[in-house]
């Protein structure tokens, strides 16, 4: 029997564009290929050290919540934009359902780095 | 493409699960059928450190999907650290251990359980007949749960008639113990993590918190962040992440920090800062031998001012009187300690002078106050302190040297008083030395690594290699399994039942909510399967390991630490309880010697009903350094510790990629005017060395630890900083000094 190609297509297509648009994190993006042998913080404080600073200045830094949390190790696992998802684990006190929410995400409020609470 | 990935990814993470169990929206319409409905999820306690934190574990399809915190946990609030987070990795690892290993001729390799426990239980019974019972020895843990512990316990000390059983809480804990009993006649303290909300000032010494017991340190910074006059005094020789919240850290010389608390304690006193009444009321004077009064205390305080303190333990005289002006001046205040104070020469001492603050001015037995001793392991406490999992020691805080004690254990073991042998057996250290000199010839190795944990292996290894090691494990390789002659793979966290008891009396229930992968087993059913080939069947008749933990709980009726207010019945349902409890209405126990403790008696402010005399001891003991002081030969201070990350010998961490990458190597901390005079720049690798072995790591020139101090996190089997380490040993608490030796560095 043929098989219906079209919408198949079509609700690929919308789910790609769905999960592009909405924010959720994907693993697509490779860290770039470094040493992995050192931490992340031991290259990021000379990679990206604005970035590094604000989250030494920050909530997650005072309590070594490290950039492999939300990010991944880089290695096996790399979301260069996390989710929520990274979130709750930790914070199950924060547990929201997102249907009953005005809010479409932790980060609407919330920057990961800084931590700056509204 | 990018939904595939997507897909792989909640498949492989543990917070995904979470979220979609949650009800989070993954994609639409889709998330519930696929995640949500069939995620379990079950009540739990955390696998690694001593603070206890509840856990929810999520479950499908017969796996650990995902792990949250149990925000209804009074320990943690719904607040996990970095290493919980990832804990539903730890079962699947690719090291776990599925089937028995046999050594033949010289190498493990697979066999049967029935192979393997048929030998074993032919060494043990060739060992004991030909060279008695205390030719064999039990090796247990912190990890392990109490119903295993006491299973071991009764095997040893109760059917083979050796007390050569022992676990790791003895390199841990032991001097904590040593303290606790010596200063208030009982173990463990008297307060509970609930007085951190209430406390004006916290001393923390020999305790990096931030990284050692961080979801304690998050509820220490909340405290202080929401009240500002709340004071965070530092005691320790290096700088570290627990500095964050500090207002005055006492940078001292590894190994002298005693000379600081008796200055404190003679400041207190001049100050006006002593409870006159409480002391008057509740407090004895000890020198350690004698009873003295107060006035010839306070005599001996006089050799202590700041400035000889200062000069004997490196830090300003300023500092002293600053540390004595905020503890005593606060209205209420908490000390809390771990590694730094009990891994030395004088740790029992050292907790003796801890309590001794607490008792001059009376901060104890009133909310936010507690000199409160942080555990390393989550089941020190439970398994191995209350349950007797010590060379000298019965459960039930009981001592083998007591005759009613004896009786009492034996009655609900069904043995004569007389099979149990009045002697203490041999102490974790003893024990090796014996089975290096092949004094010990059959040792059992239960959830612990001593080939990587002992200190001076080099002393110790040959003797594991050489005597018939069993070891019973979740994982391999591990340092200690590539000695063994058997290893019997056992099931581990959410894969069997049982109870953990944490650092502030809490006993809580672990259920099994996974199958046990391949052939591994539990470890109580290993122990109970070598009693029943020795002839020993009739005491291991349990049908369920709740009939363990009930017959252990009898043998905790009318002691201080009663238990029988917690069956498994009513432990499935709450968060813990916290002993004592003595009957299933009773709410457990947040404060000791006081009105609520169900053994208080009388109506005064407190009752250290464990003292013959209602009076707790402060003591005068002498100060003093380490076994090994610097000298020219080995200049610097050798330290040792542990990284948030990383826990133990990371036989369970570093199965997790995301915890390597955070340290992904061993390293030692040196500070940056001894590296420019050595000419060691970062990153360069560095050979320490000292009277004992040597190792090779990396370099960190960082200003952390004082001039003169290195410090390793000892978590890396290929940089066993456990080789230069030294094996000295409190006289009182066989704790070895694991924080202080002398050594040097040089570049490799």
């Amino acid at each position: 029997m043929k098989k219906p190609i079209l919408p198949t297509l079509i609700i690929l297509i919308l789910l790609f564009l769905y999960l592009t648009l909405s924010g959720f994190s994907l693993q697509d993006d490779k860290h770039p290929e470094v040493d992995f042998t050192i931490s992340c913080d031991d290259c990021h404080k000379e990679e990206t050290p604005e970035v590094t600073k604000d989250w030494l200045e920050g909530k997650h830094g005072t309590f070594k919540v490290g950039c492999y949390v939300c990010h991944g190790d880089g290695e096996e696992r790399f979301f260069p934009k996390p989710d929520c998802e990274s979130c709750i684990t930790c914070h199950s006190d924060y547990e929201v359902d997102w249907e009953e929410s005005k809010f479409k995400s932790c980060f609407d409020c919330h920057q990961g780095h800084t931590l700056k609470f509204h | 493409m990018k939904s595939i990935s997507r897909r792989d990814f909640i498949k492989a993470t543990a917070a995904t699960s979470a979220a979609a169990a949650i009800g989070v929206s993954l994609i639409p319409g889709m998330e519930k059928s696929l995640f949500a409905a069939s995620t379990e999820w079950h009540k739990s306690v955390c696998r690694y450190c001593g603070t206890g934190c509840g856990v929810m574990v999520g479950v499908k399809n017969g796996k650990v999907v995902a792990v949250k915190g149990d925000k209804e946990n009074p320990v943690n609030y719904g607040l996990l650290c970095v290493k919980a987070i990832y804990l539903n990795r730890i079962n699947t690892a690719k090291t776990r251990l599925l089937h028995p290993l046999v050594r033949k001729n010289g190498k493990l390799e697979k066999a049967s359980w029935d192979e393997a426990m048929e030998l074993v239980a032919k060494k043990f019974k060739e060992s004991i007949e030909k060279n008695g019972p205390n030719s064999v020895a039990y090796y247990g843990s912190g990890q392990a749960l109490t119903e295993e512990t006491y299973l071991a316990n009764k095997l040893f000390k109760g059917c083979f008639g050796t007390n050569n059983v022992e676990g790791n809480p003895r390199l841990c804990m032991a001097s904590a113990v040593g303290g606790y009993l010596t200063t208030f006649g009982g173990d463990e303290p008297q307060g509970s993590y609930s007085d951190i909300e209430k406390s004006d000032c916290f001393l923390l010494i020999g305790s990096n918190t931030a990284e050692a017991h961080p979801v304690v340190f998050e509820r220490i910074a909340k405290r202080k962040a929401e009240n500002p006059h709340v004071k965070v005094i530092i005691i320790d020789p290096r700088k570290t992440p627990t500095d964050k919240i500090a207002d005055l850290h006492l940078k001292c010389i590894p190994g002298y920090d005693l000379d600081i608390l008796h200055a404190m304690a003679r400041l207190i006193i001049k100050n006006g800062h002593a409870d006159e009444d409480f002391i008057k009321n509740h407090v004895a004077f000890s020198d350690g031998k004698n009873p003295i009064d107060y006035e010839k205390y306070k005599q001996f305080l006089e050799d202590f001012t700041p400035e000889s303190a200062a000069k004997a333990c490196g830090v300003a005289a300023k500092e002293i009187e600053e540390a004595a002006k905020l503890f005593g001046g606060a209205k209420t205040a908490m000390t809390m300690w771990t590694m730094g104070i009990n891994q030395r020469k004088r740790g029992v001492w050292a907790n003796n002078l801890i309590h001794n603050l607490h008792l001059l001015t009376g901060k104890l037995g009133v909310p936010g106050s507690d000199s409160f001793s942080l555990t390393g392991q989550p089941n020190a406490c439970g398994g191995v302190r209350e349950g007797g999992g010590l060379c000298h020691l019965l459960p039930g805080h009981r001592l083998v040297a007591k005759a009613p004690h004896r009786e009492a254990v034996a009655k609900v073991w069904g043995i004569s008083p007389d099979d149990i042998n009045p002697k203490p057996g041999l102490h974790t250290i003893a024990m090796f030395d014996a089975l290096a000199k092949g004094k010990v010839n059959c040792l059992w190795v239960c959830t612990t690594n001593p080939a990587q944990s002992l200190p001076n292996l080099n002393k110790y290894l040959k003797g594991m290699e050489e005597q018939f090691m069993v070891v019973a494990e979740a994982y391999h390789p591990t340092a200690t399994t590539e000695l063994a002659d058997v290893v019997l793979p056992v099931s581990m966290w959410c894969e069997k039942e049982g109870v953990y008891g944490c650092t502030e009396r809490r006993s809580q229930y672990l259920p099994k909510v996974i199958d046990a992968p391949g052939e591994t087993r539990w470890d109580g059913e290993a122990l109970m399967d070598l009693g029943r080939r020795l002839g020993y069947g009739d005491k291991f008749k349990y049908k369920n390991t709740e009939e363990i933990w009930n017959e252990y709980l009898t043998l905790t009726k009318g002691t201080d630490m009663d238990l029988t207010g917690a069956p498994y019945s009513r432990l499935k349902k709450v968060r813990g309880l916290q002993w004592p409890c003595p009957s299933t209405d009773h709410p457990g126990t947040e404060k000791r010697f006081v009105k609520g403790d169900p053994l208080f008696k009388g109506d005064g402010r407190i009752n250290f009903y464990k003292k013959p005399n209602g009076k707790a001891v402060v003591f005068a003991r002498p100060a003093g350094g380490p076994e090994e002081p610097t000298d020219a030969e080995f200049p610097f201070a050798l330290t040792t510790g542990r990284v948030l990350e990383h826990w133990h010998t990371g036989t369970m961490t570093m199965t997790v990629p995301e915890l390597n990458r955070a340290v992904p190597k061993a390293y030692v901390e040196i500070h940056p005017d001894d590296a420019k005079k050595l000419g060691v720049a970062n990153k360069d690798m560095v050979e320490i060395v000292s009277r004992r072995g040597s190792n090779k790591m990396e370099a960190r020139v960082i200003d952390r630890p004082r001039k003169g101090v290195l410090f390793v996190p000892w978590h890396w089997k290929e940089a066993l900083i456990n080789l230069v380490t030294t094996d000295a040993i409190d006289p009182g608490s066989k704790e070895p000094e694991y924080k202080v030796c002398a050594a040097n560095i040089k570049k490799a």
